[in-house]
């Protein structure tokens, strides 16, 4: 068992969003759905020229995180993107444009589905290489805690990435140097195609956080609340200067890790049961149980979604491409 | 399709030329119209231009070789034609080039390695192929050397030609080495080129080195070693030049009545006057010579003499209006007979003008065969080399010919007194069978006439 | 003016840099321990003292992370110089090097920039071969990396100054051999050399070399203590007569093509020493732009010469094969003519 471990299923009722923060996670929420989505019927229409790799069922995570941070900390996101800038403010525009590979995009066409990001909002051009973002989130981390700024940093990873060796330098090094600092795992039992009990004689991640001397915390990752409320906890001991966090949070990809994955090594039962814990319509049942909202208001919160991911794709596909001569720009600063 | 190379009926009279240099080598891209090789005819160096465009391919026909007028002796390839025969465009592997340059070659030896210049898309076997570095092409093409000059002389790495190599061609080039009397004479006569024998002593050419470069030349030169070991006689091939002169003469000597008639003139007033002429003269004009103001004289006793102005095949007579006046002139080649046209129209200064470009250009070889052929009435001077008399042939199918003397000085009686009288011999060899005595002697009394009294030129 | 080795040059390059600019700060193993090294070469002696542990930060041995951390404070707004204590272990950063440091403006779309300084000593001295390699050639083939080699004390406090100013990542190369380390850390085979350092500021530019002797009938390209092993052999081929011109690149990227392709156009000849191995080393890319900008200046084909193709050795007689010699340098010149 974990030395600091601590399971989150009861909902904190002092520590909840308040009402309208409640409504903003559920369209955050949607959005990313929705945006996932239609990125994959775009995809399948042949209008994106890479593959995709989908948040779809692990919304709660990056809404629940993000709803906890300004605009002025970092986000440190993978190959699975989309949903981490989306939930940080990230434009549906950019990253459209970005997708079709536009010179409007994230990174002016030059990234791709896998690096997108927006500074001005403190999200880093997503890193591909598993574990990479991890060590440039506990600098980003050191930086802060150098300027006194208040500003903390997220690193989000997969639980395969807490296999890489960087991964533990890192969080080793955010414990000893107290760095303000949020390391979130999202454990969605598979890396890649590779399950869990394969590559870990441990039973949970969150297990990894005492080796180093920092807390760790599983929670239901698929309940936006829970997240919210860990994250919370762990942002205010950060930007106290209490030091890092690790975060598991439990939860289930319910589409296949990229656009070419036939899903052959799950079952269908496996997947049927973990649709049942879909975040989604989970959590618009509870607002609509718990009175934040009724069906008409969240209809509209759904239909305005619709219409900006809409736009976000006319808006993709009015743009230029890029310039042949741009490939020569922005690799150093002049 | 390849395009032949064709040597071009460039002598009216001959029916093989002297090929004297190819100016591209094989391999070379070539342009039509371009100067692709250079022949020597009985009475010039000329350029031929190249047929097509496209890459040099093959050479039939080495500096020297006597070369058939019409035949072929090279050929064109259009870009891109691989001819049969050729191996196609791989350029050896390292291993391959090392070995054959005889450097050891092992992966994990070599702290010290080439890039070379990397393979081209030529074949792989070219008859011809000079190594030489970038630098030196780049400084032999900025100096119009070909390579070829050096081929077998380079000292860089390898034994490529190197800018060095270069640099000493050209200095050896500008500083020409002091020739022998004896050396020269042979060297002309052989028709060797002074710049291609090598001094057994820097600085000179002996008899002994032309000799040496002789036994070089090849089989058309029988020279026994222990023959020129000796000093003694050695044979030799004539040039185009010489053959064609010899045979002119023959020609002349069978054919001709000739009879010459010989006079010594007062030349007095005409070298006072050409004194008072070569004062009025604007600066860097040519100076009017003896000869020059003979051609004038000799312009205007024709028009009195028309029967002398004239061409005879042997059948038929032709009389000439104008007067196209040949000149003799003695070049390293021989004797050639330059020729001024419509000489009766021109000014002394212009005449002066003309016949020094003439000689010149006679000299140095680069004159055409248009400028040596259709005369009408020659002079030939020795006086400058001191021949007062002779008796000078007739250049057929000319007429009549005018030799002149040099001129000395003689006292000579004039009034009962002994003056010093400028003298000089004229000669005129005419052909009897069109030409008799007394006409001839008018002509020539007419033409010591105006000699001795150079003010009735006016008249 | 003060006469500096390089070693005291890096370390008053840092001084003044970490005066003049709060952001600042130096991240490494063994660079501030209290009676330590001040770094594997002594080149941060003394600076915790005058900074504070908080700007000359020790680290675990964790590689990846120290360059990745570099990379993340870096964008966040600091300007780190990161170092490893021997340039073999650049491999264990070279994701985060190469990857991230690299391609992190690129990727997004020139929205951020990496202003970080990494600092690797190279070079064999004796240690086998993973504590010995010069290993320029793999980040001057990495597009996004900035990569400096200072053989002089003069060079080495400007260009590591430059370093830190620039706002892209530079690799900052320096050689065991001419660190001129003192005391427990000095170095047996040192050359150590000692120049004169302005005290006034100054600053070298990357992307400018220097003729270090000018000549006329050859050129020579060598680095750091390689370019010390060319003007020895300079000094000797002098008597043949060969007179050599020998250019120090100091900066491999941006390489300084202008002063090489003249020289070159000059000289006609020319020759690369690395300390590199033969193969696929920078000398090679350095043969490859004269062979297609300076061809028709050519009088002999290029040479290169540099390790053989082998992991460094240990023993002082292999060592000493290993290392190309003044004597190889001489030959090679020798071959050209």
């Amino acid at each position: 068992m974990s030395l600091n471990a601590a399971q989150s299923t009861e909902v904190k009722t002092s520590s909840l969003p308040s009402e309208v923060q409640m409504l903003s996670l559920y369209r955050t929420m949607y959005l990313i759905r929705r945006f996932e989505e239609t990125a994959n019927e775009l995809y399948m229409q042949g209008k994106i020229p890479s593959t995709l790799h989908l948040y779809i069922g692990q919304e709660a995570v990056a809404t629940g995180v993000s709803a906890n941070l300004r605009q002025d900390d970092y986000v440190l996101s993978t190959h699975r993107p989309h949903g981490h800038s989306l939930s940080k403010g990230v434009s549906p525009r950019v990253i459209m444009a970005e997708l079709f590979g536009k010179a409007t995009g994230a990174c002016k066409g030059k990234g791709g589905s896998m690096h997108v990001g927006d500074m001005s909002v403190g999200v880093l051009p997503a890193i591909a290489i598993v574990g990479g973002n991890v060590p440039i989130a506990a600098g980003a981390a050191l930086a802060f805690k150098m300027q006194k700024s208040g500003r903390i940093a997220v690193s989000f990873f997969g639980e395969g990435a807490t296999n890489e060796g960087v991964w533990h330098e890192s969080l080793n090094a955010a414990a000893i140097w107290n760095l303000p600092v949020l390391f979130v795992c999202e454990n969605n039992l598979y890396g890649a195609s590779t399950p869990f009990k394969t590559v870990f004689k441990i039973e949970s991640i969150a297990q990894r956080a005492g080796a180093y001397g920092m807390p760790g915390i599983v929670v239901d990752g698929n309940d936006v609340l829970a997240v919210y409320q860990v994250a919370k906890e762990a942002v205010d001991r950060a930007r106290s200067g209490n030091g890092p966090t690790l975060i598991e949070c439990m939860t289930y990809r319910l589409c296949g890790h990229s656009r070419s994955d036939p899903r052959t090594y799950r079952t269908r039962e496996e997947e049927d049961a973990w649709k049942l814990k879909d975040p989604l319509p989970n959590f618009r049942q509870y607002l609509l149980s718990n009175h934040y909202a009724n069906e008409d208001q969240i209809k509209v919160i759904e239909q305005e979604v619709e219409r900006s991911i809409q736009d976000a794709i006319e808006y993709a596909e009015a743009s230029p491409v890029p310039r042949p001569e741009d490939v020569y720009t922005d690799v150093f600063k002049e | 399709m390849p395009i032949d190379i064709l040597v071009p009926p460039l002598s009216q009279t001959m029916d093989t030329l002297v090929l004297v240099e190819w100016v591209k080598k094989v391999g070379d891209p070539v342009t039509k119209g371009e100067t692709l090789f250079t022949v020597e005819t009985d009475k010039a160096t000329l350029e031929v231009e190249a047929p097509g465009t496209g890459v040099l391919r093959t050479i039939l026909a080495k500096p020297g070789d006597e070369i058939k007028v019409k035949s072929v002796i090279g050929s064109i390839a259009e870009p891109g034609e691989v001819l049969q025969g050729t191996v196609a465009a791989v350029s050896p592997s390292p291993a391959e080039k090392s070995q054959s340059l005889g450097i050891a070659v092992s992966s994990s030896q070599p702290v010290i390695t080439t890039i070379g210049s990397g393979g081209s898309s030529l074949p792989v076997e070219r008859p011809g192929r000079i190594f030489a570095s970038p630098r030196a092409r780049r400084l032999a093409g900025q100096q119009g050397i070909s390579l070829t000059e050096l081929q077998s002389s380079g000292t860089g790495p390898q034994r490529a030609i190197i800018e060095r190599d270069v640099k000493a061609y050209l200095e050896q080039q500008s500083a020409s080495p002091r020739v022998t009397p004896v050396a020269r004479r042979m060297a002309e006569m052989a028709g060797v080129d002074l710049r291609t024998v090598v001094p057994a002593k820097a600085g000179t050419i002996t008899k002994a080195d032309v000799q040496a470069s002789l036994q070089q030349l090849g089989p058309s030169v029988s020279v026994p070693a222990s023959e020129v070991a000796q000093g003694t006689s050695w044979k030799v091939k004539l040039t185009p030049t010489r053959k064609t002169i010899a045979r002119r003469m023959l020609e002349s000597h069978r054919t001709v009545a000739p009879v010459t008639y010989m006079s010594e003139v007062d030349a007095t007033r005409l070298t006072k006057l050409r004194k008072r002429i070569l004062r009025e003269l604007r600066e860097g004009a040519d100076r009017p010579t003896i000869t020059d103001f003979l051609v004038r004289i000799t312009c205007l006793v024709l028009a009195q003499h028309p029967e002398l102005n004239a061409t005879f095949d042997g059948e038929t007579l032709e009389l000439h209006e104008s007067v196209h006046m040949a000149l003799a002139v003695d070049t390293p080649r021989g004797l050639l007979a330059p020729v001024i046209r419509n000489a009766e129209r021109k000014g002394l200064a212009e005449l002066a003008h003309l016949r020094s470009d003439l000689v010149d250009r006679a000299v140095k070889g680069t004159i055409t065969p248009q400028e040596l052929s259709d005369g009408t009435f020659t002079i030939t001077n020795l006086g400058t080399l001191g021949i007062d008399h002779f008796t000078p042939i007739i250049n057929t199918p000319q007429v009549a010919i005018l030799g002149v003397g040099r001129i000395r000085e003689v006292p000579a009686v004039k009034k009962g007194k002994i003056r010093i009288r400028q003298v000089m011999g004229l000669a005129v060899t005419c052909d009897h069978r069109i030409i008799d005595g007394a006409p001839a002697a008018r002509f020539l009394k007419d033409i010591c006439t105006l000699v001795e009294r150079p003010d009735m030129i006016w008249l | 003016m003060p006469k500096m080795t390089i070693a005291e040059a890096l370390r008053q390059a840092i001084r003044e840099e970490m005066q003049r600019d709060e952001r600042v700060f130096c991240i490494g193993e063994d660079i501030g321990v209290e009676g330590g090294f001040g770094g594997a070469f002594t080149v941060t002696l003394g600076l915790s003292q005058e900074f504070g542990h908080d700007r000359i930060i020790d680290t675990p041995i964790s590689e990846a992370a120290i360059a990745g951390m570099a990379v993340g404070a870096a964008i966040a707004g600091m300007r780190p110089i990161a170092d490893v204590q021997y340039g073999d272990f650049l491999f264990n950063m070279m994701d985060q090097l190469a990857n991230q440091a690299a391609k992190l403006r690129y990727m997004s779309g020139g929205t951020l920039s990496v202003p970080m300084v990494m600092r690797a000593p190279v070079g064999t001295t004796g240690r086998g071969a993973q504590h010995a390699q010069s290993l320029e050639a793999f980040f001057t083939h990495v597009p996004g990396l900035k990569v400096v080699c200072p053989a002089t004390a003069y060079d080495a406090k400007g260009l590591l100054k430059s370093a830190v100013r620039d706002d892209n990542p530079v690799l900052v190369f320096e050689h065991k051999l001419l660190y001129g380390s003192k005391g427990p850390r000095s170095e047996k085979g040192a050359i150590s050399p000692v120049g004169e350092v302005p005290e006034e500021e100054y600053l070298v530019p990357i992307g400018k070399g220097i003729i270090r002797r000018p000549g006329k009938d050859v050129t020579i390209v060598a680095n750091l203590l390689m370019m010390y092993r060319a003007l020895a052999a300079a000094e000797t081929l002098a008597d043949h007569p060969i007179d050599v011109e020998v250019i120090d690149p100091r900066s491999l990227v941006p390489l300084d093509k202008d002063l090489i392709l003249e020289s070159v156009s000059k000289t006609g000849r020319l020759v690369i020493v690395e300390e590199d191995n033969l193969t696929n080393g920078w000398g090679a890319e350095v043969a490859a732009l004269v062979s297609d900008k300076a061809f028709w200046w050519l009088d002999a084909p290029i040479k290169r010469v540099a390790a053989p193709d082998v992991p460094p050795p240990f023993a002082p007689v292999l060592e000493g094969e290993y290392v190309p010699s003044e004597q190889k340098i001489v030959d090679a010149v020798l071959s050209m003519f």
